[in-house]
């Protein structure tokens, strides 16, 4: 085979794959602008008259009776503001938290060092539910049960062991010369860290921070069992599914709405979130 | 420089690692906490709790339900982290190709790995919809008319794995694609030059040294999907049936909607069991192909 026509079968290759893996999301942001007749046809359609109903149902601003969907609310805006609010929160608990301890983990030669990194990282991998089961009684037990407060607290198990392990590997690319030749002019150790390593360690901190929302953003089995009002996005996405009516147009608004956030990270660090994703194997 | 700093940072060493340490502490005494409930009879709304032992688990043993919740889940996970790997390797070496989409495409490797997984399977859950489902459009070209998906106990399994594959290889891709960068030219001329022909070098070469990463991929993803709860609950739920019943989907209707926390948490300490010794072997596994190409990954 010429090496022309090698090139473009590889080339038609990844047009495939790409395919692949952007078509359903392409599909679902047309189904979130469809009629519900559209929707619910076949075959499918391909071609159709845009709407905006979907979205306005979603989000509770169609007028009253002018949908399909008679008497049935929706408020999505607030499930949103809830997992902003607690993703945000969460991921700020965990910079307060685990930088510093990245740093020490970075920096600090102690007895069982290696051991205590593994048993953090350890955590991301725990089962979710074991830890929610007591959760929720002790959740009930001290009032924490459907708040902001617990919800960040909990969202931790999933954060914080990241933002350690990612600072950790950010605090090891900067060259300890440069603490040193600070050390050397006479700078204590706090107007180090301050003046010198945070600056430098910014960028991968926005990074890793971008990663983290995402992980947070994502999840679900907290916000099912320890929310009632305050649920998480994908919690209210679940719900609804549940009316009697077939409710796929309306569904596709909320899934395009719960995926735009973590696209827009794409664009925003797309170099920091394939570090964070394959856990620093690809720099 | 760092003699003095182990003798005068101990101190800082405890200010640094203490709120980390405290905020996980209290998920530690929750795991044990956790741990004490399953070897309990409590119930959610009741105030006493008996001490029982061993009774939960042995009444899960005692149970064809059970071992068909633990096959579940070991047929889910190990079917969709094998494919993945296949398939993960197949497109990272596409992408670290020369072709010019695939340098300007890569960040669409992302694409699914950014998104919510209960977003993904209530995404696919659409179109697999048996009657109106857009993937069941596509499979009638191919002759193939109403395939039920995740409506029948025989395909439930596979539309299930199938989501997992499509979110998850490319997290495949991209720790292969590092595997694979760090082969360098050279390595690839010295092997043709030794006279190996294009399979030779892809069976004798690559593949043993991107095996590592593989292998790290798959402890990642294993341990995630012996885990997976998102997707499985939100398509199937565990049904029809309890055709995609996987332990923590079961877990989850034992002390949520049957109330049995002491059950549930048992299925959890068996589920959390499963995860450590898979991802045991795999760490040994990884070990030794490491040990085998020296150094990398």
């Amino acid at each position: 085979m010429h090496s022309r026509s090698i090139s473009l079968l590889l080339n038609v290759l990844v047009l495939i794959v790409v395919f692949v893996l952007a078509f359903p999301i392409v599909w679902i942001l047309m189904n979130s602008f469809k009629q519900a007749a559209d929707v619910n046809s076949y075959p499918p359609a391909f071609f159709f008259q845009p709407t905006l109903e979907n979205y306005k149902v979603l989000f509770d601003i169609a007028e009253a009776g002018a949908t399909n969907y008679g008497t049935i609310k929706i408020q999505f805006l607030k499930p949103v503001t809830s997992s902003v609010i607690i993703s945000v929160g969460a991921v700020l608990l965990s910079l307060i938290a685990g930088v510093p301890a990245g740093y020490a983990l970075a920096r600090y030669n102690f007895q069982g060092k290696e051991d205590l990194a593994f048993f953090i990282l350890g955590f991301r991998f725990a089962p979710v539910l074991l830890v929610i089961i007591p959760m929720f009684q002790f959740f009930q037990a001290v009032g924490l049960y459907d708040s902001y407060l617990g919800m960040i607290w909990v969202y931790q198990l999933i954060t914080l062991p990241m933002i350690i392990w990612l600072s950790r590997s950010y605090v090891e690319d900067i060259p300890l010369e440069i603490e040193e030749a600070a050390a050397i002019c006479g700078a204590k150790r706090s107007q180090i860290i301050i003046k010198v390593v945070l600056p430098l360690l910014r960028p991968g901190l926005v990074g890793a921070s971008l990663l983290v929302f995402l992980l947070a953003w994502h999840n679900f089995a907290l916000g099912l069992i320890l929310t009632a009002k305050n649920t998480p996005v994908t919690v209210a996405l679940l719900k609804l599914l549940n009316p009697g009516v077939n409710f796929y147009p309306v569904v596709s608004a909320g899934l395009v709405v719960s995926m735009i956030v973590p696209i827009c990270l794409i664009l925003l660090g797309q170099r920091h979130l394939e570090r964070g994703l394959t856990f620093g194997a690809l720099k | 420089m760092a003699r003095n700093k182990v003798k005068s940072g101990n101190m800082f060493l405890l200010i640094t690692l203490l709120p980390a340490i405290l905020i996980l502490g209290g998920f530690i005494v929750l795991f044990l906490w956790g741990f004490y409930q399953s070897l309990t009879d409590m119930r959610f709304g009741r105030s006493r709790v008996d001490f029982e032992g061993i009774e939960n688990y042995a009444r899960l043993v005692g149970r064809s339900r059970f071992w068909e919740s633990v096959s579940a889940t070991a047929i889910y996970a190990f079917s969709a982290v094998i494919c993945e790997s296949v398939l993960g390797l197949a497109i990272a070496k596409l992408f670290n190709t020369k072709a010019v989409l695939a340098q300007w495409l890569r960040p669409a490797i992302l694409l699914p790995l950014v998104l919510p997984p209960l977003s993904v399977a209530l995404m696919w859950t659409t179109m697999m919809n048996p009657e109106t489902g857009v993937m069941n459009y596509f499979l009638s070209f191919v002759g193939i008319e109403n395939f039920p998906w995740t409506a029948k106990a025989e395909t439930a399994m596979f539309a299930i794995v199938f989501i997992d594959v499509w979110t998850f290889t490319p997290f495949f891709a991209l720790i292969i694609f590092a595997g694979l960068r760090g082969i360098t030219p050279d390595i690839i001329e010295g092997a043709r030059m030794n006279g190996a022909k294009a399979w030779g070098i892809f069976w004798r070469v690559e593949l043993p040294m991107v095996l590592p990463y593989i292998l790290l991929a798959a402890l990642f993803r294993i341990i995630d999907s012996l885990n997976q709860f998102d997707i499985i609950f939100g398509t199937t739920q565990g049904g029809p049936g309890n055709a995609t019943d996987v332990l923590s989907v079961s877990a989850y209707f034992t002390a949520f909607q049957n109330l049995y926390f002491g059950r549930g948490a048992a299925i959890m300490i068996v589920n959390w069991l499963m995860v450590l010794l898979t991802a045991m072997v795999v760490v040994k596994l990884w070990q030794y192909t490491r040990k085998r190409v020296g150094g990398y990954a």
